[in-house]
């Protein structure tokens, strides 16, 4: 299965330099630990399995600094998945004596010594200087005791240090643990101390394989024969574990609690995974979100388009007219300020994805949704890319990487962008505004807020029914399994929230600010040039633009589907990122209106007639119409290119723009001709 | 036995496992050891995975994989 996975890209690591990794578990903390010692800020998330890619940055210390490494989680140097090939191919590399680190934090959960220290166990084979970071301290149970100390030196790393990442306690020991560890010499082994002296007479005859370290070949060797059957299969899992249960019996005091013993979160699953009960309250927690996004952000948006309007006034009235003028009123703020108003909804949406995440409750729902995810030729752990497909495609396609089989990775894949993204809400947003009524059906239920549930119900389940249809032809079938760890609920840290919260925000007003205000103000251009030579003959100047040519162009190949040139033009700009559909419509209003106020968008698409019927251009069959255009559309390149790095091939992305729009172009022409065809305009 | 002739809270003693090498491999490193103690904990419907504790961590294992773990009777 591994000539699958794309390769992993080599970091610029230079030889002979002072660098340090970060190795262990998923969700150990490493990620956290990481962030602590650099400043960044990579996500954190009490799920296993959210660092897929390596990180680098530069830790502070009084002795100077050091680049640091982080890696994705790995329980063993045994490859499943393709985050953890990153991982095993890195150590390799390293064992070959390729630019290793000079010092390895190890971290482990100090709640789970045994089965963290199994991986350290193998990373001091590689006869690098090894620091322990004992995390989750704070987390113990009360009576449980660990000799630090003692720990360090029977398993001959260079320390352990005990500290709790999520209360910032113990990093200043790390630090200089880390300093020291590389200054002082650490005594190499030839042997590792859990095999005996038999087993290595035994395994010495065997090549070594090109490793640095005579330890790391050895025990390469008889992964080797594990590997080819000439050794018992649990050999090294059991010698191993032999060896550090031992230690841990000397270094460990535990209280009355028993490994087996039934924790808090265990209670709370009793409810929230029920046999029944628990997707009938996944379903309800999606329903929820993505009504509240819509009833939520009324209030901070509609605040956000007094500034906007305000802001604009103002300048207006303090610019001296001209073109310089109309470009900033007309095109960047009519433009930007379109979509930042949609900001509240953006930062509502991250915010729960974020919660879900961080309290341990997406992991749950992986293993309550395994199977039906299996039954559509999916897998458990889809569900979280899926998720953040909602958020956002990229992340969500990268978080594949978990996906042990293939196959299944590459079907959730394909179907992702199907998830409407955060980029979908103005277009949605906007359209359900101003042609869907806002009133109560079925006693409670908004129509509006349903509509937006609607909308991502269907780009859902078509994304389901695709995974079925595309499991059947695509790929061969590898073996797949679903082995999870499912972290215990944890009170997500308000910091750590509030901060992921703030950097989609931000990255949503980057994204305005550059690629949005950019094309404004080149579409402000194409909207008001040519200017028509007789300003009293009837031409209508924007009509006569360069842009409104360009529309009026695509106009036969949409026509049917209801759309006219204004929204022709604004599905080519949306090319760029869906939500430029929106600032798009803006400026072609605002120039069109060429007022002295910004135009207020909603009431602009309500009130637009056309010229010679005077019938209104847009109606809400049209408007649903263009909603279910963008809820299949492949309008990101960015998504693209992903998929190609992930893939490792351009069929896939080809293969998905030519689904996607073929699925675009006829959903909305289903919708808009049938509706006509049941008497609706 | 296997693992999934427990029902939800009853606990058992692994004999051997019997999976293919890539799965046996995983669940050893995962620490299930032949004489350790798992717990069951919860089944999910129609043979879906199954949750389990062993050690001090709580995994979720496919139905037919938990099959291939032996329990001692
Ligand atoms: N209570 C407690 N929680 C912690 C501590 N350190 C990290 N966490 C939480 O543990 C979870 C996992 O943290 P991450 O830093 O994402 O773990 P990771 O090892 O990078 O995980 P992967 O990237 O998925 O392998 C998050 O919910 C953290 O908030 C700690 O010292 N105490
Ligand atoms: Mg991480």
């Amino acid at each position: 299965m591994k000539h699958h996975f794309a390769s992993s890209s080599n970091t610029g690591s230079r030889d002979g330099e002072h660098w340090v990794a970060i190795v262990g578990n998923p969700n150990c903390g490493k990620t956290a630990i990481f962030n602590l010692l650099t400043g960044l800020n990579q996500k954190v998330s009490n799920y296993p399995g959210i660092t897929v890619e390596k990180k680098e940055g530069f830790a502070r210390t009084d002795d100077g600094d050091f680049r640091l490494l982080d890696l994705p989680g790995t329980y063993s140097l045994s490859a499943e998945s393709f985050d953890e090939e990153i991982v095993s191919e890195q150590i390799d590399q390293w064992a070959k004596g390729m630019a290793p680190p000079s010092v390895i934090i190890s971290v482990v959960d100090a709640t789970n010594l045994g089965r963290n220290l199994y991986l350290t166990s193998q990373l001091q084979d590689l006869n690098i200087p090894i620091v322990i970071a004992l995390n989750m301290v704070d987390q113990l149970e009360d009576h449980t005791q660990i000799d630090a100390d003692k720990l360090a030196s029977k398993m001959g790393v260079a320390a352990v240090i005990p500290l709790s990442a999520k209360l910032n306690e113990g990093l200043d020991n790390l630090k200089n643990a880390v300093v020291n560890a590389r200054k002082g010499k650490q005594s190499p082994l030839d042997s590792p101390p859990w095999m005996d002296s038999e087993m290595v007479s035994d395994l010495k005859s065997t090549e070594q394989n090109g490793y640095v370290s005579a330890r790391f070949g050895l025990a390469q060797s008889m992964r080797n024969k594990i590997q080819s059957g000439t050794m018992e299969r649990d050999q090294e899992a059991i010698l191993r574990y032999r060896w550090i249960d031992d230690i841990l019996s000397q270094v460990t005091h535990r209280g009355a609690e028993t490994p087996l013993a039934s924790s808090r979160s265990e209670q709370w699953d009793k409810i929230l995974t029920h046999q029944w009960g628990g997707p009938l309250i996944f379903v309800g927690i999606l329903y929820f979100i993505f009504q509240s996004i819509f009833t939520w952000a009324t209030v901070p948006m509609d605040m956000i388009q007094l500034g906007m309007d305000n802001f604009s006034t103002f300048v207006v009235n303090n610019m001296p007219e001209g073109m310089l003028r109309d470009i900033l009123v007309e095109g960047i703020i009519g433009g930007v300020g379109a979509i930042v108003i949609f900001l509240p909804q953006i930062l509502i949406l991250s915010f729960f994805l974020t919660l879900l995440e961080d309290t341990g409750y997406m992991a749950r729902v992986a293993f309550m949704l395994d199977k039906g995810m299996t039954k559509m030729g999916l897998h458990g752990k889809s569900v979280l890319p899926l998720m953040s497909g909602y958020a956002c495609a990229i992340p969500g396609i990268m978080s594949t990487r978990t996906i042990d089989s293939w196959k299944e990775r590459l079907v959730t894949i394909l179907i992702l962008p199907l998830m409407s993204c955060s980029a979908r809400l103005p277009v949605y947003t906007l359209l359900i505004g101003a042609f869907i009524p806002s009133v109560t059906v079925g006693g409670y239920f908004n129509l509006q807020g349903l509509t937006l549930v609607l909308m991502y119900f269907l780009g859902t389940a078509v994304a389901l029914i695709l995974a079925k249809v595309f499991s059947k032809w695509v790929g061969e079938k590898s073996s797949s399994s679903f082995i999870m760890e499912l972290p215990p609920y944890r009170a997500p840290i308000p910091k750590s929230v509030l901060r992921h919260v703030f950097i989609r925000g931000k990255l949503f007003l980057v994204n305005a600010g550059k690629v949005i205000m950019a094309i404004s103000i080149v579409l402000w251009f194409l909207a008001s040039f040519p200017k028509v030579d007789n300003p009293n003959s009837d031409v209508n100047p924007i009509q006569h633009s360069y842009a409104g040519q360009i529309g009026h162009a695509m106009e036969p190949v949409i026509r049917p589907l209801g759309f006219d040139w204004k929204i022709g033009i604004g599905l080519l700009t949306s090319f760029a990122a869906r939500e430029v559909m929106v600032s798009t419509m803006a400026t072609i209003y605002n120039v069109e209106d060429a007022g002295e106020e910004a135009v207020n968008l909603r009431e602009a698409m309500q009130t637009d007639v056309h010229p010679e019927t005077g019938a209104p251009t847009y109606t809400p069959l049209v408007a649903l119409a263009l909603m279910v255009f963008y809820v299949f559309a492949a309008q990101c390149m960015a998504t693209f290119a992903i998929v190609r790095q992930e893939t490792n091939s351009w069929k896939w992305p080809m293969f998905m723009v030519v689904y996607m729009t073929a699925l675009a172009y006829f959903g909305a022409m289903a919708v808009y001709q049938g509706g006509k065809l049941l008497g609706f305009s | 036995m296997t693992l999934t002739d427990l029902s939800p809270g009853e606990t058992g003693i692994i004999l051997n496992i019997e999976a293919d090498t890539t799965l046996s491999n995983r669940l050893r490193e995962l620490g299930l050891l032949d004489g350790i103690a798992v717990r069951m904990v919860k089944m999910a419907p129609l043979k879906g995975p199954v949750e389990i504790k062993v050690h001090h961590s709580y995994l979720s294992i496919r139905w037919d994989d938990a099959q291939t773990i032996r329990l001692q009777s």
